[in-house]
């Protein structure tokens, strides 16, 4: 009798319990447990967890791979991982694990290492599983957790214990449509706090979207202060303490030999009047002399390099550009700042977060003339006065002096400040579409562009590297005279030019000529997938296109036909496409525009029926008709 | 204990008084900057010098010679790309004992010499699969500037080497140094003209090889370029002893073939030998040796780590986790007990090293395979997209050593037994809704061969992004508006039984963008049906020979579906006939495409085939018109016409 009205209370759970059983791979359990000591204000810190998971088949054995990453701030211990085989009941034991490094892109140096090992005998039916210990050595570093993964977790839950002298801030993130259980218990040792959430589905990234953070259920905890002798002492109470780590990082930059800096800011300058052309000049002399090298080691990867280093090394990180950037600006009496800030794969605030995990970058903020700029030397082609692309949006946090700090919100930068303007001239000779144009590429449009040139031409020919990044014409358009002006870091446009060729592109049948003025075929590929698309689509910069196209009827032929005027409006995002006649000449003007960072799940189909409607204009050709 | 210091005292005498050509060789105290021609100086990066040098010291008292490299580079960077390329180092630390010295500096256009802080050299230890390292970043680097590293090693000895002499930026002078003394030797150079010339260096015998203008090893298509580098390849023997090349591969095969042949099966797979037959007796070798390719890749991972016990059975067999050397003991109990023939194979990745049976070096022996004799099928099992067929594709094409079960040996081209192992057979039915507004493309297609391998791969075993971008590439990939109606596979299973069964993509889709409007006419792009076929670029002059990926072909019918009131013009674009033909006058490699008009009906099919792995360099250009046949139907474009 008993067992079965444990079946009826059970019955509930199984219905609301999501079915997982098309999944090759999944977790029973990720709990974490976070315990923190305190005793003569240190802090012991030490993070419980354990792991269970599932092989529902045998088509992802990779998944036994393992590995559990730390840094200098972190350590490994007690690690007990084995495989169960229900099937047998046997247990087989993890017998041997291999400290590893691994090498980087983007990263030089980093004293990241990892703990790996493979779980043995996996296959359809085994569960493995795995309990360690992290031991969490500065109290700034509680890090976050991730109630969702990459494959589904049947339970995930977050615990924090700690003494009652302590008091521990937290804030959960895309919580809204997981159901999420939160209990504070109160014992005689301390307080636990516990989340849980069972049954929660998988996540992977998408192409073109934010950063999972941003759409992954998570949590970040975090030490707000302690009491102790009688009186309260902060450590990450809110975002002053933050900066007043910060800062006491940045006391112990090594600042000898400035008067090297000193030397080389005033030799640039000395010809100059204005704060502004000094300001440009210095910046441009670090994005040019300065190369990018990043290092992450222990605090060193928070404490700028001194900047005499710097520029005889002739390298540098982030930091290391913008603590240099900061003593040549200052020393030549500009006003400016080191700022910390997280570029937009972080997608909290200060206030919100008052940890080290809102930011990953730093940049210098210069006063000039009254005008706040942001400048990031990591960046070599963003010209003087606009922030690095990915630092848009992006709360900046300023440090005015020991105490005192500042926090601006770096602007959008607007679309005409990233334009592409177009020019071509058609012409037909001998059934073969002949076209001369001109690009002026401006702000981002022109820093990509550049950037692309150097890191992803490889070995192509520019113009197989033209015919792959436009994708003028057809797949035969051919280049010609290929000129390239302005290739530089400064605020005037790139000029780009060439004669095209493209064969097979103009339809004659009959008397009449068909070609279609739309060699440029921007956007035409950003529909969304309304089906299977889950998280928001991520745009990189605003911007417009103009574009000024002629075609010059030859002779022996009168116009037949301009397709009508065509426009898609939207405050966010449009396009107009017009056609005029005069004489000999057909004139289409065309701009398209996009005026936002991102498009939002609810603007899905708005987004598609301009792409729509533009693919709709794409498509109008012009007709000639022999006389 | 006399005896021993004495011995020690001699061992120290007698080494010094050896010389060591590392010890005197050095660079020019003061650097000059190097006079560039006006092309190299719009190169992103020039090798002004890249000098290799090894050597190995016999010594009177240690059986054992020494062994050291030196490498010495200069190289000028002249934009930021140079800079990115140059200015970080990496030296490998594998078998080095000793590290003798590493030092770098940089000249900057204005003559500036910039010498690197040692302290700045960070150790970094075992690196994913490739052990340790000491890294730096160059200091002082402005556009410009040459850098200049100079370091030696001493290494573990070892008979053998190589060094890759061409990199992926022009060098102007490489020079190979081997200095070898009264020692027995052999040295080889790839992919070069130029010849080794006996030297005395500090009076060893040593040979050198200089080599002028070595061109970039450039990226192209249907190439090998990282195996087509010019390489060094050497070996040195031990005071007094010389070792053939057929010396060494009977050791291997004698090695290697005494793990791999037990003479009995070991009993501890009995129980896994039952789940894999089920009891059945009349099970063919193939069928036999599909089971156990499949049972092993459900229930084995072949993992990549130090842990020497992945190549002991019963650790193995316990705990399911092997070696790629590892699993073939693995394979080899469970052939040996259902009484399947086999040979070992050891070979590489033709993609990384062409495999040379006439110089032994250890290097180029990466990747096993079994070799199943009375089925002419290969099993590899260290990969898991596989099953039991041809080879993987990035090894067809590159010699193996094949080892039999009585140790002996042979040399074999590893190649397809099925010419026409891969294939697209696509059957596409199109129509247009009302009005011309959009199209529906119906495809059914049928990938065989080494397509159904990769195909198969990427649906189980990639991220669902990476299924979605699949997806997207089976179902006319290019056309940008695309929408799926329906979307289904079959066979999809990467355990099969059956021998080259076709996975099957069923599909239909629909596009407004196939349509542009011309007055009252419509043009339909039907060439875009194919999916978007990129055009074989060739400016610069080609470098590598032709490789394909592997030998295939397609055969495509599509069905156009004329609406009723309209006729088709400009049929003539459909048809394309271009080939490539052997000696004999055979086509080895075509495109052709032609069409059929029947009342409503416009049938255009297209027969495409790459019969051989390999062309001719010299005949490029023709090999290149049929690739580029493709692209060329991607702009066949017909005209729907009112029927007045």
């Amino acid at each position: 009798m008993k067992k079965s009205l444990l079946i009826l209370l059970l019955c509930p759970l199984f219905l609301f319990a999501q079915d997982f059983s098309n999944e090759d791979y999944i977790y029973l359990k990720r709990h974490e447990h976070i315990k923190i000591g305190l005793k003569n204000h240190k802090f012991d810190i030490a993070k419980n967890i354990s792991e269970q998971a599932e092989f529902l088949t045998s088509n992802k054995l990779y998944f036994a791979n393992e590995s559990m990453h730390f840094d200098s701030f972190t350590s490994i211990e007690d690690i007990d991982a084995y495989t169960y085989i229900p099937s047998q009941d046997k247990k087989v034991k993890v017998d041997y694990i291999e400290t590893k490094r691994a090498f980087d892109n983007g990263v030089f140096y980093s004293d990241q290492e990892s703990k790996n090992f493979i779980f043995p005998a996996v296959t359809k039916g085994a569960i493995t599983n795995l309990s360690y210990k992290e031991i969490i050595k500065d109290p700034h570093f509680l890090g976050l957790f991730r109630f969702g993964t990459y494959v589904p977790t049947k339970s995930a839950q977050l615990s924090i214990e700690f003494p009652k002298n302590v008091n521990i801030g937290y804030i959960d993130f895309n919580t809204e449509n997981i159901n999420l259980d939160f209990k504070k218990e109160d014992t005689k040792n301390g307080y636990t706090y516990t989340w849980t959430v069972d049954n929660i589905k998988g996540y992977q990234g998408e192409e073109d979207s934010e950063a999972i953070l941003y759409y992954l259920p998570h949590i970040i905890v975090y030490i707000k202060n302690y009491e102790e002798d009688g009186k309260v002492h902060n450590v990450l109470n809110d975002v002053n303490d933050l900066y007043k780590w910060y800062s006491s990082l940045v006391d112990q930059i090594d600042t000898s030999s400035l008067q090297k800096v000193y030397a080389i800011a005033e030799d640039i300058t000395k010809d100059l009047t204005t704060d502004r052309e000094k300001a440009e000049t210095i910046f441009n002399w670090v994005q040019d002399n300065i190369t990018y090298v990043a290092f992450e080691d222990g605090l060193g990867g928070f404490i700028p390099r001194g900047a005499a280093s710097v520029c005889d090394k002739r390298y540098g990180d982030c930091k290391d550009m913008a603590n240099l950037l900061y003593e040549m600006l200052n020393h030549v009496g500009i006003e400016s700042y080191r700022t910390w800030i997280g570029t937009r794969d972080r997608h909290y605030s200060y206030f919100e977060v008052p940890t080290p995990m809102v930011d990953n970058h730093m940049i210098t903020t210069a006063m000039v003339e009254n005008d706040t700029i942001f400048l990031d030397a990591t960046d070599s082609y963003v010209p003087f006065g606009m922030p690095s692309e990915f630092t848009q949006t992006k709360e900046a946090l300023l440090g005015i002096d020991a105490d005192n700090f500042k926090v601006i919100k770096v602007p959008v930068q607007n679309a005409d400040k990233n334009t592409s303007t177009i020019t071509s001239h058609f012409s037909l000779e001998d059934g073969i579409v002949k076209v001369s144009e001109k690009r002026a590429l401006k702000g981002y449009e022109k820093v990509n562009f550049i950037s692309d040139y150097t890191y992803k031409k490889d070995d192509k020919t520019e113009e197989e590297f033209l015919n792959t990044t436009l994708s003028l014409g057809n797949n035969k358009t051919n280049y010609s005279n290929i000129t390239l002006e302005n290739f530089d870091n400064k605020s005037t446009p790139l000029q780009l030019g060439y004669d095209l060729s493209i064969d097979s592109y103009a339809k004659t049948i009959g008397n009449k000529t068909y070609i279609n003025l739309n060699i440029d075929r921007s956007l035409s590929n950003s529909s969304i997938d309304l089906e299977d698309r889950k998280y928001s689509k991520k745009i990189d910069h605003e911007f417009i296109k103009n574009f000024t196209t002629t075609f010059k009827v030859p002779e022996g032929y009168k116009v037949n036909y301009v397709p009508k005027d065509l426009t898609f409006d939207n405050p966010e995002y449009g396009y107009s496409i017009s056609y005029a006649v005069d004489g000999d000449t057909i004139t289409q003007n065309k701009s398209i525009y996009v005026k936002t960072l991102s498009i939002q799940n609810k603007d899905f189909e708005t987004w598609n029926s301009f792409i729509k409607s533009l693919i709709k204009a794409y498509k109008k050709s012009i007709i000639i008709e022999k006389i | 204990m006399i005896k021993k210091a004495l011995i020690v005292l001699l061992f120290v005498s007698t080494s010094s008084s050896f010389s060591q050509h590392f010890r005197t060789y050095d660079w020019t105290e003061k650097p000059k900057l190097h006079k560039l021609s006006a092309e190299d100086e719009k190169e992103s990066s020039i090798g002004i010098l890249k000098k290799h040098i090894v050597e190995y010291a016999s010594s009177m008292m240690s059986p054992e010679p020494k062994r050291y490299e030196t490498e010495h580079t200069i190289t000028r960077v002249n934009d930021d790309k140079g800079i990115a390329r140059h200015n970080t180092v990496y030296i490998p630390m594998y078998e080095v004992k000793k590290v003798v010295d590493i030092k770098a500096r940089t000249i900057n256009a204005k003559g500036k010499v910039t010498v690197l802080n040692q302290d700045n050299i960070k150790e970094v230890k075992n690196v994913d699969e490739y052990g340790d390292f000491k890294i730096f970043a160059i200091e002082g680097v402005e556009k410009g500037s040459e850098i200049e590293v100079l370091y030696t090693v001493e290494k573990e000895f070892d008979m053998y080497g190589s060094e890759t002499m061409q990199s992926n930026y022009k060098i102007n002078e490489a020079q190979f140094i081997f200095i070898t003394g009264k020692l027995n030797s052999n040295v080889k150079a790839y992919r070069t003209d130029s010849t080794f010339k006996d030297v005395t260096i500090d009076g060893d015998n040593a040979k050198s090889l200089t080599l002028k203008n070595i061109p970039a090893m450039v990226e192209e298509e249907y190439a090998t370029p990282d195996a087509n580098k010019i390489t060094v390849v050497y070996q040195c023997f031990p005071q007094g002893q010389d070792i053939t090349q057929d010396m060494f591969w009977t050791n291997v095969s004698n090695n290697v073939g005494g793990r791999f042949f037990p003479e009995t099966a070991t009993s501890k797979i009995d129980a896994d030998l039952a789940t894999i037959i089920e009891g059945k007796t009349d099970l063919s070798v193939f069928e036999k040796a599909s089971r156990v390719d499949n049972f092993i890749k459900s229930n084995f991972n072949v993992i990549k780590n130090n842990n020497d016990e992945l190549s002991d059975l019963d650790y193995i067999l316990k705990n399911r986790s092997a070696s790629d050397f590892g699993i073939i003991k693995v394979y080899a109990n469970f052939l040996k007990a259902l009484d399947i023939e086999y040979e070992v194979v050891i070979t590489a990745n033709r993609f990384q090293y062409k495999f040379d049976p006439d110089f032994f070096i250890p290097n180029m022996l990466r990747d096993f395979l079994i070799y199943l004799p009375t089925e002419k099928k290969y099993i590899a099992p260290d990969r898991i997209e596989y099953r039991v067929g041809e080879a993987p594709f990035n090894i067809l094409g590159n010699y193996g050593l094949f080892i039999k079960s009585d140790f002996s040996h042979y040399f074999s081209k590893i190649s397809q037994a099925d010419p026409d192992y891969s294939q697209v057979n696509r059957i596409t039915d199109i129509t247009f809704t009302e009005d011309f507004e959009s199209t529906i493309i119906d495809m059914h297609q049928e990938f065989t061969g080494h397509w159904s391998v990769t195909n198969r791969a990427v649906l189980n075993l990639s991220s669902e992004q990476g299924v979605k971008e699949f997806k997207d590439y089976l179902t006319a990939s290019g056309i940008e508006d695309k929408e799926s109606l329906s979307f289904e596979t079959k066979n999809g299973e990467i355990n099969q039984t059956e021998y080259n069964l076709p996975f099957i993509v069923e599909s239909k889709v629909s596009s407004e963008s196939l349509i542009e409007d011309a007055g009252d006419s419509y043009i339909f792009q039907a060439g875009l049906i194919i999916g978007t076929q990129s055009e074989l670029y060739q400016e610069t002059e080609r470098v590598n020979p032709i490789e394909m990926t592997y030998p295939n072909e397609y055969n495509y019918t599509i069905t156009v579906n004329i609406p009723e009131g309209y006729t088709v013009e400009g049929l003539s674009s459909l048809n394309i006939d271009e080939s490539y033909k052997d000696s004999k006058g055979n086509k080895v490699c075509k495109f052709e495409s032609g069409y059929k008009l029947d009342g409503n009906t416009l049938v255009i099919t297209i027969q495409e085939f790459y019969k051989t792995l390999e062309y001719d360099l010299d005949r490029y250009e023709e090999f290149r018109n049929v690739i580029n046949a493709a692209s060329d139907f991607n702009k066949a474009a017909i005209l729907f016409k009112p029927i007045e």
